[in-house]
């Protein structure tokens, strides 16, 4: 749907231990859903066990000994050099992979996977990262949430919140957890799935957020809320982009994601970063509908709209050249 | 096209993205000095856009004189030269003019 100048799109697979990543993929993969992909399974434990239940797919491989988002690193790095390597080499005759779904060990952080990838003088040439999915254990979710950093880290750069195990939880807690989910990442799409089979999540409107406490025992310095930009016509990008490259520079492990389409000369431009880490922009196409455009959603903490506004106005001045 | 590799993209810094062509590289680079001089010089530092030169050209005010590639290299020469990063949320942006 969206060019990717040829790279190979990266979809990341998260998710806190047993949260039921291995099943989801396996059931995906079943219902014929990533087709041709090269699935790549990491287990920090030394034994590979997810790779057995996934043979549905067409092409696995396996990092185990090591979580790829610390201490095996390099050996992602590795691999996907070798993959992207052996992908140029590839005749054209051949069905070119052009999807991997990488299903990170459970005590990953997926913001530092995309910082590796797009940090790496090779791979930024030849791989994208599409999405980040991360997997929710409905049963277990709230009590992680409060006693575990890293479950938090997951949840806030994700792109697509699968919550598990629906129907193992009572009502209210579940609306509690999704309430929860929305007010840490309120730019996620969410959906329910029970045993890899996606399953209606309950209306939550109701239910409150719980306010998370820090692990000192006071309260998150502020929470992370997003909040949306409308650049009009006066804002360019070039503007735009001394502002937004700035702001990353000196906050950008408040910002922890910005979102949006803008329009430039060279088109519809696709925007992401994950914390301080931009992905180069996509080019969209034209699709008619532009009111989406030239918003941009800003997920962070430590910001209000007013004083975004103010400085990005600062930085425009007024358009004299 | 890269000749050694043979692979297209190499896509530029992200935020040289918005130009399809030269005359908008150059239109966007005299931009970006114009937005740059509004901020840097409260942060000890002057752009320069002759537009013969690849990069960036900043100069502080000893007079010593830098060319950097991109806008993170921009952030982190301020930061270096006044110990602290441009922020824009700095009060001096958001506060009454």
């Amino acid at each position: 749907m969206s060019d990717t100048d040829g790279r190979i799109r990266l979809i990341i697979l998260g998710g806190y231990l047993g949260s039921g990543k291995t099943t989801w993929l396996r059931h995906q993969l079943h219902d014929g859903q990533f087709q041709g992909a090269l699935v790549i399974v990491n287990e920090a434990a030394e034994t590979a066990i997810d790779d057995a239940l996934l043979g549905g797919s067409d092409r696995l491989a396996v990092l185990a000994g090591g979580c790829v988002c610390c201490a095996a690193k390099h050996d992602l790095i590795d691999l996907l050099r070798r993959i992207a390597d052996d992908r140029s080499r590839a005749v054209s005759t051949d069905s070119p992979l052009d999807l991997i779904v990488l299903e990170t060990s459970g005590l990953a952080d997926p913001g530092a996977i995309v910082e590796a990838i797009r940090s790496d003088p090779v791979l930024v040439y030849h791989i994208v990262v599409s999405e980040v999915i991360v997997a929710v254990d409905g049963l277990h979710g709230m009590s992680q949430l409060r006693s575990e950093p890293l479950s938090r880290h997951q949840i806030e750069v994700a792109d697509q919140l699968i919550v598990t195990k629906t129907d193992a939880v009572e009502q209210n807690e579940l609306t509690l957890l999704l309430a929860t989910l929305t007010a840490m990442s309120p730019g996620a799409v969410m959906s329910g799935a029970v045993k890899g089979v996606s399953h209606s999540l309950p209306e939550f409107n109701d239910a409150i957020a719980e306010t998370l406490q820090d692990f000192a025992g006071q309260e998150l310095k502020a929470p992370i809320s997003p909040t949306r930009l409308y650049l009009d016509d006066s804002i360019d990008w070039t503007a735009f982009t001394v502002w937004l490259s700035a702001l990353l520079y000196a906050r950008g492990n408040d910002i922890v994601r910005v979102k949006g389409v803008i329009r430039t000369p060279a088109g519809r431009l696709l925007l992401q970063t994950v914390r301080k880490i931009v992905q180069s922009p996509e080019i969209l196409p034209e699709q008619g509908d532009t009111r989406e455009d030239n918003i941009v959603v800003m997920i962070g903490r430590g910001f209000t709209h007013a004083q975004l506004t103010k400085s990005l106005q600062h930085f425009v001045g007024s358009q004299g050249v | 096209m890269c000749s050694a590799c043979g692979f297209p993209a190499a896509p530029g810094h992200w935020t040289e993205a918005g130009a399809a062509n030269a005359h908008e590289r150059l239109r966007g680079r005299f931009r970006r000095a114009h937005v740059l001089q509004r901020v840097l010089p409260s942060y000890h530092l002057n752009v320069h856009e002759t537009n013969d030169i690849l990069g960036i050209q900043l100069s502080t005010l000893t007079g010593s004189h830098s060319i950097v590639s991109h806008l993170d290299d921009v952030w982190a020469l301020a930061e270096k030269v006044n110990g602290t990063p441009v922020d824009p949320l700095d009060r001096r942006f958001i506060g009454e003019e």
